[in-house]
């Protein structure tokens, strides 16, 4: 059944990504409802696919890349929804179409079954670890298709207001700060009680190091220097694409602690 | 340029954000090197991979164990260093809520790297490898007074036979002669005062005599790993076990982790060449030129790491300060309007 799920899903944001392609020329009310709903309705199969995961695991779908993209996606769409509330373009919506669709398309090619926990990661701690990396990586994703709506109007003559957008950038990097603050802070208290050390340079640690550092030298720029603007949203994307691998490309290339794929 | 000017020009530089934001950025990228570099191989292994040159370089360098060479650590420290005068900066500029939350967190940073600088040169770990029945002193290990006894190993299976946990039964008196009794398993150590017990590894343990003539002694043998059998000669001796021998004529195999039908492969190896081999059940004697072996019996080894770390409390105070600076640095951001 999930599986179906997943392809019903898959192809609602085919359709969201030709509309919103369709609605970069010709934009109407008309589509920026239909897309809405195409969203709603993809978010509402993909939760029933996760639901489904659950009870046939009895447990949180956290124990493995594939089950964390699928959870990462979720709360991608969950972000994307409220912040669509508050600003639209179709730009924004294409982005964020081409995002899940990318990351579904990924977790296709990962091992799907469902394998019991091992006993590194029996405890609590694995939920709140991964439950912090999901809003983290959700909205420094949303925010990296924000910067890049605004990369593309900047030097266009349009209706978008610049400073509205990068205000809305800079909030969605400051929630997704906090949490990957926690994400490394709960990682580095549950490695301490599994394998008596806080931290051992593993790759996936040091990349997160990194990312947040990146982070923390956007929100010092911004403060201290009042980087706003396309340097502020340059930054942006940086920090994403390390989101990404720290993501991918340590879990599949570098091995580690964190090799549960 | 007088040393008056140099304190006065030092002291900026250290204070100002340039300098922490291309501290944060240079240690970010030296880091990620870090992890495409592997680390703590042998000059050897790095010159062979990345070729003569470039190989001493990076062993020239320490970026083989960049983590602890000490350039490395001296960045650390400035950067230690620059975050909390940052953070007394902050608070002397904005006498705010948000100055102290932004006080808090570079505080918290600082605490963070200090507990870590305290754990680098005072932390003690060791690993044991203990039979189940038996014990150890702590001493013998390089930590401080105690001793230590395993009582009992045993593991919980899923139905897949894949590991659900490892526990061990373990009672430790510690220097003070205090005694905590406990069921330690991986995620749960024991927390005494001054150190905790992890769960790590688990094995099996066999025992054999070996009698050579009138000469006659018991050997330890752990899975997979060979030992000198006693004697001049330069042969080894290496044991293998099969929990559940499973006798179908396919080969040895064992047909679950549980050790219902138990059996010792031993191999005996002249300067790692295969002589010979047999495989032995409880009670069974081999015998091969002047020795003879008797497998007696067999019994699951615990690996355990301990650990006395007088730094993560500090460090864990630094994770508490760090996240209530940036909840009170950033508690408006979802409440006020947008500028």
């Amino acid at each position: 059944m999930e599986n179906h799920l997943l392809n019903i899903c898959f192809a609602l944001f085919l359709i969201g990504i030709m509309i919103s392609l369709y609605s970069l020329w010709w934009s109407t009310e008309g589509l920026q409802k239909l897309i809405k709903w195409i969203i709603r309705l993809a978010l509402l199969f993909l939760t029933i696919a996760i639901i489904a995961r659950i009870v046939e695991t009895g447990r949180l779908p956290f124990a493995s890349l594939y089950e964390f993209v699928l959870a990462f996606t979720w709360a991608i769409l969950c972000f994307f929804v409220i912040t669509r509330r508050r600003f639209y373009s179709p730009i924004f919506d294409l982005l964020s179409n081409i995002l899940v669709v990318g990351l579904l398309l990924a977790a296709s090619f990962l091992p799907t079954e469902a394998r019991p926990l091992m006993p590194a990661l029996q405890s609590n701690w694995l939920h709140i670890h991964v439950f912090t990396a999901i809003i983290a990586y959700g909205s420094f994703a949303v925010s990296f298709c924000l910067a890049g709506v605004y990369m593309f109007q900047e030097n266009r003559a349009t209706v978008i207001e610049l400073r509205p957008l990068d205000q809305l950038i800079y909030r969605l990097v400051v929630l997704g700060f906090i949490f990957l603050s926690l994400v490394i802070i709960t990682g580095a208290i549950w490695a301490e009680q599994v394998w008596g050390n806080w931290w051992t340079w593993d790759p996936k640690e040091t990349w997160s190091l990194v990312t947040w550092l990146v982070y923390a030298a956007y929100l010092h720029a911004r403060h201290t220097y009042n980087w706003k603007g396309r340097r502020s949203a340059v930054m942006v994307l940086i920090g994403f694409g390390l989101v990404l691998i720290t993501l991918f490309g340590v879990s599949l290339i570098l091995p580690g602690l964190h090799s549960y794929i | 340029m007088n040393k008056k000017h140099q304190v006065r020009g030092i002291f900026p530089t250290l204070t100002s954000m340039q300098t922490a934001i291309y501290l944060l950025i240079f240690i970010a990228l030296l880091s990620a090197v870090g992890t495409v570099i592997p680390q703590g191989e042998k000059s050897s292994f790095y010159t062979q991979h990345y070729g003569q040159y470039s190989g001493t370089f990076i062993t020239l360098l320490g970026l083989d164990h960049l983590y602890q060479v000490w350039w490395y650590q001296v960045l650390l420290g400035l950067l230690c260093l620059s975050l909390l005068l940052c953070g007394y900066k902050r608070l002397s500029q904005a006498r705010s809520l948000t100055g102290v939350g932004s006080s808090l967190l570079h505080l918290g940073m600082a605490v963070i790297i200090v507990g870590a600088a305290w754990s680098l040169g005072y932390a003690k770990q060791a690993y044991l490898e203990i039979n189940q029945g038996e014990s150890a002193f702590l001493r013998d290990y390089g930590l401080k007074e105690g001793y230590l006894e395993v009582k009992k190993f045993n593991i919980d299976y899923y139905p897949d036979h894949s590991p659900r946990q490892y526990y061990s039964q373990i009672s430790l008196q510690d220097y003070k002669g205090r005694c905590y009794e406990e069921n330690i398993s991986v995620n749960y150590p024991l927390k005494a005062a001054n150190l905790k017990i992890y769960q790590t590894s688990w094995g099996w343990s066999m025992q054999a005599d070996v009698a050579k003539g009138e000469n006659k002694q018991r050997l330890s043998l752990q899975n997979g790993i060979a030992i000198p059998l006693p004697g001049r000669g330069s042969l080894e001796i290496k044991a293998v076990f099969i929990p559940d021998y499973q006798e179908d004529g396919t080969g040895l195999r064992t047909k679950s982790p549980y050790p219902h039908n138990p059996r010792m492969l031993a191999t005996l190896l002249r300067e790692g060449q295969i002589i010979d081999m047999v495989v032995l059940a409880p009670g069974e004697s081999w015998t091969l030129g002047e020795y003879n072996i008797i497998f007696q019996g067999f019994v699951p080894y615990t690996g355990l790491t301990l650990k006395e770390d007088p730094g993560v409390n500090l460090v864990f105070t630094g994770f508490a300060l760090l996240s209530l600076g940036l909840l009170i640095r950033y508690r408006n951001l979802y409440i006020r309007k947008a500028a």
